[in-house]
């Protein structure tokens, strides 16, 4: 495949005069902005596969809101906001059984995510089965979403940005050192009510991306590249959120281009960015300063 | 900060931790708790800290029932580990300071404080570059940086060298001299190294307090 001048060209003039192309554009930068940007803190907590959790208890909201809207002819709207409702409920739940197994905390996230495939599952099956609907909702459909949905995630994308801006200083001592935030009088659990369920609605609004199987991919894997260069908090959220733009803008390129499926591509890109990291990494640290780290932090002598 | 525990008894699930332990320190105080592991020192200090919920009227801090207490920033605290801290993905010293602070400091302060911990050419490194001891002097001075009047150290010194450890009891003995009350609990007592005026040995939940002088005079036990 050649990737002469005239195919960029063509994807700029997609962009300048087709309106499909400007909401997946819009949707594409929103979506890389907020996804590493909750990513990040999902990480530092070490609850990387919450995401992949609530998408897949998202998927189920999706399939019993198809139930509703193609079977029961039920006016809901788009099945969208039923996925989301699912996706927060499905936050609510991990909370719950987090704090029900105190000191097997991960059992949460299997239990949810077999809940979420099993209804997911059903309803695919009572909605007559497997159809375009719920392969993008699996696997993202980036070019063919609607002016709606970009009205929601923008308004999504700067009320979330609003919060961080304000609780900044909060949600990353929470995320750091739980512990000590209470210590300093923050109300913890208010807190991580409302970052799940802006968690849930975040995991929801990708899956136009990227689809449910991809969603955590887009959270984390730029996190996974950045916190590898990074010296500081702000430069590695930074470094996330470019890295994520990046494969999101080629990712539509190449999709929109070649007729690659969107979300895979802009996966992939992320994939490869990781990739790429770790040789430059590899090739820049002698084994030797890498060996020195890791007594450092492992020992701690002064 | 003056703190005041009064027959305090505190078990988890049944099996006692802490038997009417009772305690009075005055502003300014240095006291050091030593014990063995289990003897409960650890949670003693929970509970002064408002992390494990005690009965009514068995704490006040400055003389306010410690369930009623809300001025948590004037208590400074140590963690005996890091691992609470989530320390691998990058931050700042500066930035853990940033995000740790809810009062009121200047920059100059705050350069002071740096320079007073041995961290100021540290401020800007990543945690995760720094040693043991580095590590613990940005530690104590993220506890100090809501400048609290009761600091709180939970076995400061174990698994630094002894270096790091001169220079930990040299910030420590000088913040009390301010007039910040100290408590320091240790595995073992370094005598020489704190000057504490109070120490409290735990044993099996059972607390014995007394003077540093009587302590020198007698031994502890």
């Amino acid at each position: 495949m050649e990737l002469d001048p005239l195919v960029l060209m063509g994807f700029i003039r997609a962009l300048i005069e087709r309106q499909f192309m400007q909401y997946a554009l819009i949707t594409g930068v929103l979506v890389g902005l907020l996804a590493p940007m909750i990513g990040s803190f999902v990480v530092i907590k070490r609850l990387s596969l919450i995401a992949d959790t609530l998408s897949h208890f998202s998927l189920a909201g999706l399939s019993i809101g198809i139930f509703l809207l193609n079977i029961l002819r039920l006016p809901i709207g788009d099945p969208l906001y039923v996925g989301m409702m699912f996706a927060v409920i499905g936050a609510l739940l991990i909370e719950a059984l987090r704090s029900y197994y105190k000191n097997y905390k991960e059992i949460s996230m299997p239990i949810v995510i077999s809940l979420g495939t099993a209804l997911s599952a059903l309803f695919i099956s009572l909605a007559g089965g497997f159809n375009t609907e719920i392969y993008n909702y699996l696997f993202g459909s980036i070019l063919t979403v609607g002016r709606n949905f970009v009205y929601i995630i923008a308004i999504t994308t700067f009320v979330i940005f609003v919060l961080i801006i304000i609780f900044y200083k909060r949600i990353v001592i929470i995320s750091f050192d739980e512990r000590y935030a209470r210590l300093l009088g923050i109300r913890v659990g208010v807190f991580q009510f409302f970052s799940t369920i802006i968690l849930g609605v975040v995991v929801s609004l990708s899956i136009e991306t990227v689809g449910v199987l991809l969603v955590s991919s887009l959270m984390i894997i730029p996190v996974a590249a950045a916190m590898k260069i990074g010296n500081s908090f702000k430069t590695t959220l930074l470094i996330a959120i470019l890295f994520s733009e990046v494969s999101v803008i080629l990712g539509l390129w190449l999709s929109y281009s070649f007729g690659f499926p969107s979300g895979a591509t802009i996966v992939l890109f992320n994939i490869l960015i990781l990739l790429l990291v770790i040789i430059v990494k590899k090739i820049f640290t002698s084994p030797h300063a890498e060996e020195a780290t890791t007594f450092e932090s492992e020992v701690q002598p002064e | 900060m003056r703190v005041e525990v009064q027959n305090l008894s505190f078990s988890y699930d049944y099996r006692p931790v802490l038997r009417n332990v009772s305690l009075s320190l005055e502003s300014g105080d240095f006291l050091v708790v030593v014990g063995n592991n289990g003897s409960g020192k650890s949670t003693l200090i929970k509970c002064i800290l408002g992390i494990n919920r005690v009965p009514d009227k068995k704490i006040y801090l400055d003389g306010m029932e410690i369930n009623e207490f809300r001025k948590w920033l004037r208590i400074g605290y140590v963690p005996q580990k890091l691992d609470d801290f989530n320390y691998e993905f990058p931050i700042t010293v500066n930035e853990i300071m940033h995000v740790s602070r809810y009062s009121k400091m200047r920059d100059e302060e705050k350069l002071a404080l740096f320079d007073r911990m041995g961290i100021l050419e540290l401020q800007n490194e990543n945690i995760n570059t720094l040693s043991g001891g580095q590590l613990q002097r940005v530690f104590i001075a993220r506890a100090m940086v809501n400048h609290p009047d009761l600091l709180i150290l939970d076995e400061p010194t174990a698994g630094i060298d002894s270096e790091s450890e001169a220079k930990f009891y040299r910030i420590v003995n000088d913040l009390n001299d301010e007039g910040v009350t100290i408590i320091l609990i240790s595995h073992d007592l370094k005598p020489g190294k704190s000057n504490f005026n109070r120490i409290m040995r735990l044993t099996d939940g059972r607390a014995k307090t007394m003077a540093a002088s009587e302590y020198f005079e007698k031994g502890v036990d």
